[in-house]
């Protein structure tokens, strides 16, 4: 789904809520998929102005999940080492969102680069396929 | 999408607000800006946050909160954020999110309760 | 096709469906057994006899669902991956076929199913049709989701007990090491309780953890922010002296949580945060 607009956010947070829960996981995982969702979902409404959230469940073996890439084109991030370790601070940047993702989920692929633009993917794992 | 507003309660001598489930930007700018007006138009010991419907807290509505209540300080009042829920807890644990001198209350009540308290209450640092 | 049905040919051998007694035997047999769809479908997919078992489990009547490929059965990314193509091919080549999976009615509704798909072969080895007999198992998959559910919920309270000690005072007796899991329900049962007693204080006793490596410690002070989170507080207890002084040495940062050695101390300062005193009574 684009993500364009301030409101998309909270689409963003909806649809993934949505998908969360189908996917089978408990109330806390898809809070913490939900609050990824969000961050990722403001980094490019703040940095890129537009983007795209897509999102589909998951399988490998046994277990199952659900994916979620956030693409966007749009500036890039030009350290990605300093935003990754990026603690929560006053000022402005990108603060959160990228460690804090990283932590509520699973895997997180980021590919960047400036002035290419950015396509940042979150996996996270249940239990047994079917469950 | 409408952003909801949010309101502003005067209850006794504190103001009172509750955050719908899931507040877009615009209203979760709005809680700022809102507490500030009442704050300024009326007397009060300072501000219960009822979180008890809120469904995720990210960085930008968590930094919200604590810029406010860092102004309510300011104006001379306390913040007490109360009803917050299990998983939305967890999460803002490992999201990394601070209380920092912000005070915390099982619900409504008990914040009512700890307003009444003496300043010199217990803080978590 | 009139009413008279074509009867799936068993090996050869025994079943001889030239008597009229026989034919009306099977034809009841299909039209009665519920549990299972027994469909017939042409070398190539498409269905050829209906049962009412059929139109219970998959919504079709007779004329909607007869001529048309059997793959209408199963969900779109299912077809699209070329899974029904796939099912039959394997049938023809092996001669029989198992699967367990999605299936999709006439109105659009999912439901789980078991589907043995058998090739037809006369006397000479010609392949004459294809035979698909599918069992609805929703309700078992439900059944096992509940007990696999239910399961969990026990193993959670075994192994992370949240005792209520007093109104407003909640015990929790860790045994053993804090590994991510363990230390995720710990926080999620934890919490949970705390809003259910609406209890103010929670007295973490780690009297039975072996030892404080860093991981566990750091599970405790996530546990403890996020207790602090909901509005409640936590007393940590057991503090024994190795423990206290491997936290020490891992630097571990404790400032702002009240710590005791001994449960007792641990329940003396929670009575304290709820303002209560316990008194002993003099017999006179």
């Amino acid at each position: 789904m684009p993500i364009c607009v301030e409101s998309d956010i909270v689409s963003a947070r909806r649809a993934v809520r949505e998908a969360a829960t189908h996917a089978g996981f408990g109330t806390t995982d898809v809070t913490r998929l939900v609050t990824a969702a969000s961050e990722l979902a403001r980094n490019i409404y703040k940095y890129a102005g537009t983007g795209n959230m897509i999102w589909r469940e998951i399988r490998s073996g046994e277990l199952h999940g659900i994916e979620i890439r956030f693409v966007d084109s749009g500036p890039g991030i030009v350290d990605l080492e300093a935003a990754m370790v990026a603690g929560y601070s006053t000022t402005d940047g990108l603060g959160m969102g990228l460690p804090g993702a990283k932590r509520l989920t699973d895997e997180m692929e980021v590919t960047t680069a400036p002035g290419k633009g950015t396509s940042i993917t979150v996996r996270k794992w249940l239990g047994a396929s079917g469950s | 999408m409408k952003s909801e507003n949010i309101s502003v309660i005067k209850i006794r001598d504190v103001l009172m607000v509750t955050m719908p489930a899931d507040p877009e930007d615009e209203t979760v700018s709005g809680l700022q800006s809102q507490t500030l007006e009442a704050m300024a138009q009326n007397e009060v010991r300072g501000l219960i946050l009822d979180l008890s419907r809120v469904e995720s807290l990210d960085s930008y509505f968590a930094r919200t909160v604590t810029e406010t209540a860092r102004m309510v300080t300011l104006m001379g009042g306390e913040t007490i954020i109360a009803g917050m829920r299990p998983p939305v807890a967890i999460t803002a644990t490992q999201l990394g999110l601070k209380l920092g001198a912000l005070r915390t209350a099982l619900n409504v009540d008990a914040a009512l309760t700890m307003v009444g308290e003496t300043k010199a209450g217990k803080r978590w640092q | 096709m009139n009413k008279s049905r074509s009867i799936p040919v068993m090996n050869g051998k025994s079943a001889t469906v030239d008597t009229p007694m026989t034919a009306e035997m099977f034809a009841l047999m299909l039209d009665n057994v519920t549990e299972y769809a027994i469909t017939m479908l042409d070398v190539e997919g498409h269905v050829l006899t209906w049962t009412p078992a059929g139109e219970r489990m998959k919504g079709y009547k007779p004329n909607e669902i007869i001529g048309k490929h059997f793959s209408v059965f199963y969900p779109q990314e299912d077809v699209d991956a070329g899974k029904p193509d796939r099912e039959l091919e394997n049938t023809l080549r092996e001669g029989r076929f198992e699967d367990e999976g999605w299936r999709v009615r006439k109105d659009g509704s999912k439901f789980w199913a078991n589907d043995v798909i058998t090739a037809l072969r006369d006397p000479n080895g010609k392949l004459k049709g294809i035979a698909r007999i599918s069992r609805d198992l929703t309700a078992r998959k439900h059944s096992e989701e509940q007990i696999r559910r239910q399961t969990q919920e026990i193993l959670e309270m075994a192994t992370v007990p949240v005792v209520q000690v007093w109104e407003g005072i909640l015990l929790v007796p860790l045994i053993g090491m804090l590994d991510s899991d363990r230390s995720q329900q710990l926080m999620e049962r934890l919490l949970e309780r705390i809003t259910q007693t609406t209890s103010t204080v929670a007295l973490l006793d780690i009297t039975g953890v072996p030892a404080i490596d860093t991981q566990t410690a750091r599970h405790l002070v996530e546990t403890i922010k996020a207790v602090r989170f909901i509005g409640a507080d936590v007393v940590l207890t057991g503090v024994r002296p190795s423990i206290a002084q491997t936290l020490v040495h891992l630097g571990v940062d404790l400032d702002g949580i009240t710590t005791r050695s001994s449960l007792t101390g641990g329940l003396r300062v929670a009575l304290g945060m709820l303002q209560l005193k316990v008194v002993a009574e003099h017999s006179e």
